[in-house]
């Protein structure tokens, strides 16, 4: 029997089952802000997935190899978003030279994902969780695919309200929470999709 | 002078940088150095409990000290290593001798490791206590509330899982609304024990 | 020292209608995933009061030799800073409460509210105000937690800070201590609140 849940179980359920937002609450501001309009979206959705699967990585590497043998596991926290804020300083500036149109596309976005929770939140949860490195990077690739679909889900909808009555008090941010609470209700739908190890 | 000289502006900002992450680092370095000792007792105090807590025997829940005195007097570990024993022989409080055994299995997002209490007849438990779960908080994380905790004394396996609130017979367990699959993996692991707990004694002996 | 009705003002603005929470929904990852248990969502809000006043009153005292390009850096090095700190001061004194919180502490850094303030308020007030906006805007975030947290302890398990307050002939709405629960939750919160906000800019353009 295996003693750890298996990669591509994890993988699965960052998306579905354990959305990074619909089940874990993460990564909430941009979500609701950014939803209004589906090309922003994917801009944002898909660059979230890029830099979620590489930090988790990245943290992962400097967690174990050089946070634990130091014995500095509760500088986890400074690390961590040190990690993320350079990493995306880093792709912002590569992008900006390489491709105007990449640039114009996904780099405005970078800075508004170093303070994404969820993010960071992956990373943590890695650590809690004790993932290995494979595991690590199935984690952050599903959750930002989790996300990503949770955005793009919402943006969708959102295009869709633009012709309905919402009532005055929930224009805006109240009624984006109510469709995320549907949503978050027809994901735990999926519970049964996956077995247990 | 328009420009801004050299220093200001290069090296300046890296000065201010590192200063400034040396006291902060120090100031929350010693502020974890002298806490150290404290969340090491408390995980001791933690594993203590769970032992008490698997085998019923009651304990004062906020004295240390009389908590220390109890698994002294009533508790006995075998083998493992230093701070995870394999198991260990317990004195119950019905004067009987039990086990209480660690184990553990995949739960839905990482190991659950849990001691398990036993009589010695290998088929009823005298209680669970969950000691590592990485669950979904409110649902698959209630595995570590009383209630479903406390369901386990005196059942006997081989267990079967029933919707929560109808467990009659001695070997149904309560599964946890809305969380299917950590309480499958919790089955289990319970329905596993015995064969642990087997192996466990007779490689102590 | 500040004129006294400075510190009224700046105390009570982010209570009511520029609590940072209801006009942008800012902040509310970390701590709507602990609010399904009142004692929890208490415990994490002292964390996130702690973290807000004392980082803004941090980053005020320093305010005037911070270089402006490493500003978001400093920030986020001083906020993480006391993050760690609650963290490391719950694990040794709250343990339980601690492993319940899980990474959801860690994630206080990332608090859109509390590098708002700082940017906002701290970088252009006096340490003074400072700490007492970061208290204020700590408090105008707790108190709407606290609120959801209530609810859903209590619909979701009849409980409240874990005593049973419900009778038996309550079933739980096993849906509040799950993420839609809080999703409705708060939209619920939200809506009343604007409600309660329209009617009066209603008045008062009347």
């Amino acid at each position: 029997m295996n003693a750890q849940a298996v990669p591509v179980v994890i993988f699965f359920a960052a998306i579905f089952t354990n959305n990074i937002l619909l089940s874990n609450y993460l990564g909430m501001c941009s979500f609701l802000s950014v939803s209004r309009e589906i090309k922003t979206s994917v801009g944002l959705g898909v660059a979230v997935i890029f830099v979620m699967t590489c930090t988790s990585m990245l943290n992962w590497v400097v967690y174990h190899g050089i946070l634990v043998p130091l014995g500095l596991e509760y500088l986890r926290f400074i690390v961590f978003i040190i990690v993320i804020a350079a990493f995306v300083q880093l792709v912002e500036m590569i992008i900006e030279r390489v491709s105007e149109v990449l640039y114009a596309a996904l780099g405005i976005f970078l800075p508004l994902i170093t303070v994404n929770c969820a993010i960071l939140g992956v990373s943590l949860f890695m650590v809690i969780r004790e993932y290995t490195f494979i595991e690590s990077f199935t984690f952050g690739l599903g959750s930002g695919i989790g996300w990503f679909l949770a955005i793009m889900a919402m943006a969708g909808i959102r295009q869709k309200l633009k012709r309905a009555r919402v009532p005055h008090g929930l224009e805006g941010a109240g009624i984006t929470l109510i469709i995320t609470g549907m949503m978050a209700l027809a994901f735990m739908g999926f519970s049964g999709m996956l077995p247990i190890g | 002078m328009k420009k801004e000289s050299f220093f200001k502006t290069r090296i300046y900002p890296i000065i201010f940088m590192v200063v400034l992450t040396l006291v902060f680092i120090s100031v929350v370095s010693g502020i974890y150095l002298s806490t150290k000792e404290l969340v090491l007792l408390n995980e001791s105090i933690f594993e203590k409990k769970a032992v008490l807590y698997a085998a019923g025997i009651d304990y004062p829940e906020d004295d240390t000290q009389k908590i220390e005195a109890v698994y002294e007097e009533r508790v006995r570990e075998v083998g493992g290593e230093e701070g995870r024993p394999s198991y260990f022989i317990v004195s119950l409080p019905s004067g009987e001798t039990g086990y209480v055994v660690y184990t553990s299995g995949a739960g839905l997002w990482g190991e659950i490791v849990a001691l398990f209490g036993l009589k010695t007849d290998m088929q009823t438990l005298t209680g669970v206590e969950f000691v590592q779960q990485n669950e979904t908080p409110g649902l698959g994380a209630r595995i570590t509330e009383d209630w479903f905790k406390q369901q386990f004394r005196g059942k006997e396996g081989p267990f079967t899982m029933v919707e929560e609130g109808t467990a009659d017979e001695p070997d149904e367990l309560d599964a946890i609304t809305g969380a299917t699959r950590t309480s499958t993996a919790v089955l289990k692991i319970a329905n596993n024990v015995f064969e642990v707990a087997e192996a466990k004694i007779k490689e102590g002996n | 020292m500040p004129a006294r009705g400075k510190i009224k003002k700046t105390f009570f603005e982010p209570l009511g209608k520029n609590n940072p929470v209801f006009a942008q929904i800012l902040g509310i990852c970390s701590t709507l995933a602990v609010t399904n248990k009142l004692e929890n969502t208490v415990i994490m809000c002292m964390g996130v009061l702690f973290t807000t006043s004392l980082s803004g009153f941090t980053i005020s005292l320093i305010r005037k030799l911070i270089p402006s390009r490493v500003r978001m850096m400093a920030e986020t090095l001083i906020i993480a800073s006391f993050v760690i700190i609650v963290d490391i001061v719950l694990r040794a004194y709250v343990p339980d409460i601690w492993k319940q919180l899980g990474p959801y502490v860690g994630l206080i850094i990332t608090n859109c509210i509390i590098m708002g303030r700082a940017e906002a308020f701290a970088l252009n007030n006096p340490p003074g105000l400072s700490l007492v906006d970061g208290i204020a805007s700590g408090l105008g975030y707790s108190y709407v937690l606290i609120v959801i947290a209530f609810f859903r302890e209590l619909l979701g398990t009849g409980e409240i800070w874990g005593l049973p307050v419900l009778g038996d002939w309550w079933t739980n709405w096993s849906i509040m201590i799950m993420p839609p629960g809080a999703f409705f939750m708060l939209a619920i919160f939200v809506w009343v609140v604007k409600g309660v906000l329209i009617k009066e800019s209603e008045e008062a353009a009347k």
